[in-house]
């Protein structure tokens, strides 16, 4: 298969997957309690009740209620959030935002924190080094995530006395103006470096969090591949030319070695998505997965369902651009399979 | 080739068996040594995977929460009317370890936090037991229908799994148990609704590649009833992969059940160790961090123990994939 044809079939599964993705969450909407219970209040009399399902279409069959919904998603409306009281699409953005600042940061740190300590252990197969990097790798794997965070915020803070909860401090974040919706940024363009460090610290803990389970994944990866290939021919040749161990492991293993670990990376961030939903409940983080928590707790359908269709959307986005990224820097794959 | 069609793989029922009668005794015989020879290599490999210390380390935790697990009522008087239910010991509510004969401390409502663990354990094992179950069921069911029959059952099935693998399985697993109510019985269901799926992979790529080997292609000639040869050659040189996979599950499903009942989807006071978490995760900033300590790293604990025996067993078992 050409790598064209790959990248072109890969496209064309996307709106399918997508499809099937808005099924499964619309069945699940219909295997729970009823979808408007959130709207039916105490006192409502049976009538009452049964005009609200008339309202919302209850009374139609499956499939119809199903295409009316779709139909709403794809024109933006994606039903009332009975937690923030308003419509879904209105108040989005700014959750999506804080969430993304977050999840960016953590994957940053994890990328850098798993290549570094995937190449540090694969190249000192079965010494110390590489012994402590499969400790912190198996442990990442193992680790509660709402476990750490709390054993985090119990050394930061009762420890050593600091550990800020939220995403800023009020007052500092009310003197800036926000064109991005992301703090960092929004604090660099307003060249007030005292919100940026306010930025930062709020963003410490919860992304460190964030980022450990994702760290361990990515530098597992980059050390099993990296040894496999120090196994290599080629490694062997770049030796006997008299290359620094160093120079061999920079210039020519870890290019080759990053290959299979950029797959994982794009799978890390299911990852570290998932996460969000722990580790704003735990740092009253004002992001999706806060949001999420808070419907779950109140059977919040409209925010259920719209959250699940929101992270899998990006789950699968990622996912794609990498595998065509994959395809395209690794033709092996395509051309083997 | 044989063409993998459901005709196929039920047979002419018309066709007698090739073994005559007399030989009987002989076949039984031979069975009986088969099962021997299995259990021996059960065995060797419980023995190989132990001497790697990593997986003894694993193996001796995973054996402790067992014991815990099944002697709780031995080691604490079980709470009445319902063990699974946290004791309340109203007179001494939030004391820290070693107060009043709570040696690891209560919780804001005056539940033993040693009791919660403990009791955690069976909690725990009941809840990964039951859903390795199911799941290891539904997943080889539906891997052995793709791979062994191949053709439309494959593209259907496993673009189903594609669907259900497009949802991160923490957030699919919160939303399932979410519009059920919150319980635990739910929360079984949401993650045996989620994790069958990856078994279904795995065996189905197993089967495509072991069903093209010789011996599989012999038995046929050998006239062997469809059935037959998946029960006997094809599923038995498959399953390795899916042993390990339940493995790491059986840490796995634990830790995503106890991040749901943290998020607060089981009953509460349920003797669970996510719930404990929940219950001692207000008092952490007042100072009172003896509840979410202790019941998290439980999780923690049991999920490693379990990664470690399933990395020592995919070493032994499949020597060729060192991911490590």
């Amino acid at each position: 298969m050409q790598v064209r044809e790959y990248i072109v079939r890969r496209l064309l599964t996307l709106p399918l997957l997508m499809l099937g993705v808005s099924i499964l969450v619309f069945g699940l909407s219909r295997v729970g309690g009823s979808p408007i219970g959130i709207y039916i209040e105490h006192e409502m009399s049976p009538a009452e009740v049964a005009q609200l399902e008339e309202r919302y279409g209850l009374n139609d069959s499956l499939p119809q209620q199903y295409v009316a919904w779709l139909g709403g998603v794809v024109r933006g409306d994606l039903g009332w959030s009975g937690v923030s009281a308003a419509p879904v699409s209105e108040i989005i953005l700014p959750k999506f935002t804080a969430t993304m600042e977050l999840a960016m940061l953590a994957a940053l740190i994890a990328v850098v924190l798993g290549l570094s300590m995937g190449t540090f252990g694969g190249a000192r197969k079965n010494k110390l080094g590489d012994h402590l990097t499969r400790v912190v790798a198996i442990s990442g794997a193992s680790i509660p995530i709402f476990w750490f965070g709390l054993m985090l915020l119990i050394v930061f803070y009762l420890g050593f006395g600091w550990a800020p909860l939220g995403r800023a401090d009020p007052s500092i974040y009310a003197r800036i103006s926000h064109p991005t919706g992301l703090y960092t940024v929004d604090s660099l363009l307003n060249l007030d470096f005292g919100a940026f460090t306010d930025a930062l610290w709020h963003l410490a803990l919860p992304a460190i969090t964030m980022g450990y389970g994702s760290t361990a994944i990515i530098a597992r990866m980059m050390r099993s591949s990296l040894v496999e290939e120090l196994g290599e021919d080629y490694v062997d040749a770049a030796r006997a030319k008299g290359l620094p161990e160093r120079l061999v492991i920079r210039r020519h293993a870890r290019r080759n070695a990053l290959m299979p670990t950029m797959t994982v990376i794009g799978l890390s961030w299911g990852f570290l998505l998932q996460g969000t939903v722990v580790v704003e409940l735990i740092f009253n983080w004002p992001g999706l997965g806060r949001w999420m928590t808070d419907a779950v707790l109140q059977g919040d359908q409209a925010t259920i369902m719209s959250y699940v269709l929101i992270t899998s959307i990006i789950f699968l986005v990622v996912n794609l651009v990498v595998d065509v990224a994959y395809a395209y820097l690794d033709r092996r794959v395509v051309l083997g399979g | 080739m044989p063409t993998w069609t459901v005709e196929w793989f039920w047979g002419d029922r018309s066709v007698a068996s090739t073994a005559p009668a007399e030989n009987a005794p002989r076949l039984v015989d031979g069975r009986l040594r088969a099962l021997g020879a299995r259990a021996r290599r059960f065995g060797e490999i419980g023995r190989e995977s132990l001497r790697n210390p990593t997986t003894l380390v694993g193996g001796v935790i995973v054996a402790a929460f067992l014991l815990m697990a099944l002697f709780a009522p031995l080691l604490i008087e079980p709470n009445t009317p319902n063990a699974y239910q946290m004791p309340r010991d109203f007179s001494s509510v939030n004391v820290p370890p070693g107060t009043n004969g709570h040696v690891l401390g209560t919780t804001p409502t005056g539940g033993d936090v040693l009791y919660g663990i403990v009791w955690g354990a069976r909690t725990s094992l009941r809840l990964s037991v039951i859903v390795v179950a199911i799941t290891v069921a539904i997943g080889v069911t539906v891997g052995s229908v793709a791979g062994f029959l191949g053709g439309k059952w494959d593209e259907v099935l496993m673009r189903l799994v594609d669907v259900f693998l497009s949802v991160p399985e923490l957030i699919f697993a919160l939303a399932i148990a979410a519009v059920l109510g919150p319980a635990f019985g739910n929360i079984i269901l949401a993650l045996a609704v989620v994790f069958w799926v990856k078994y279904a992979r795995i065996i189905r790529g197993q089967i495509i590649h072991v069903k093209q080997n010789e011996y599989v292609d012999a038995a046929r000639v050998m006239g062997d009833k469809r059935w037959r040869i998946f029960l006997k050659d094809v599923l038995p040189n498959s399953i390795t992969p899916v042993v390990v996979q339940a493995t790491v599950d059986m840490g796995h499903v634990v830790l995503i059940g106890a991040t749901l009942s943290f998020i607060g989807l089981a009953e509460a006071g349920l003797a669970e160790w996510g719930n404990l978490v929940s219950e001692g995760q207000s008092g952490i900033i007042a100072g009172r961090w003896w509840v979410a300590t202790f019941a998290g790293s439980m999780v923690f604990l049991w999920s490693l123990a379990f990664n470690l025996v399933g990395d020592g067993l995919r070493d032994v078992l499949d020597p060729k994939s060192e991911q490590r």
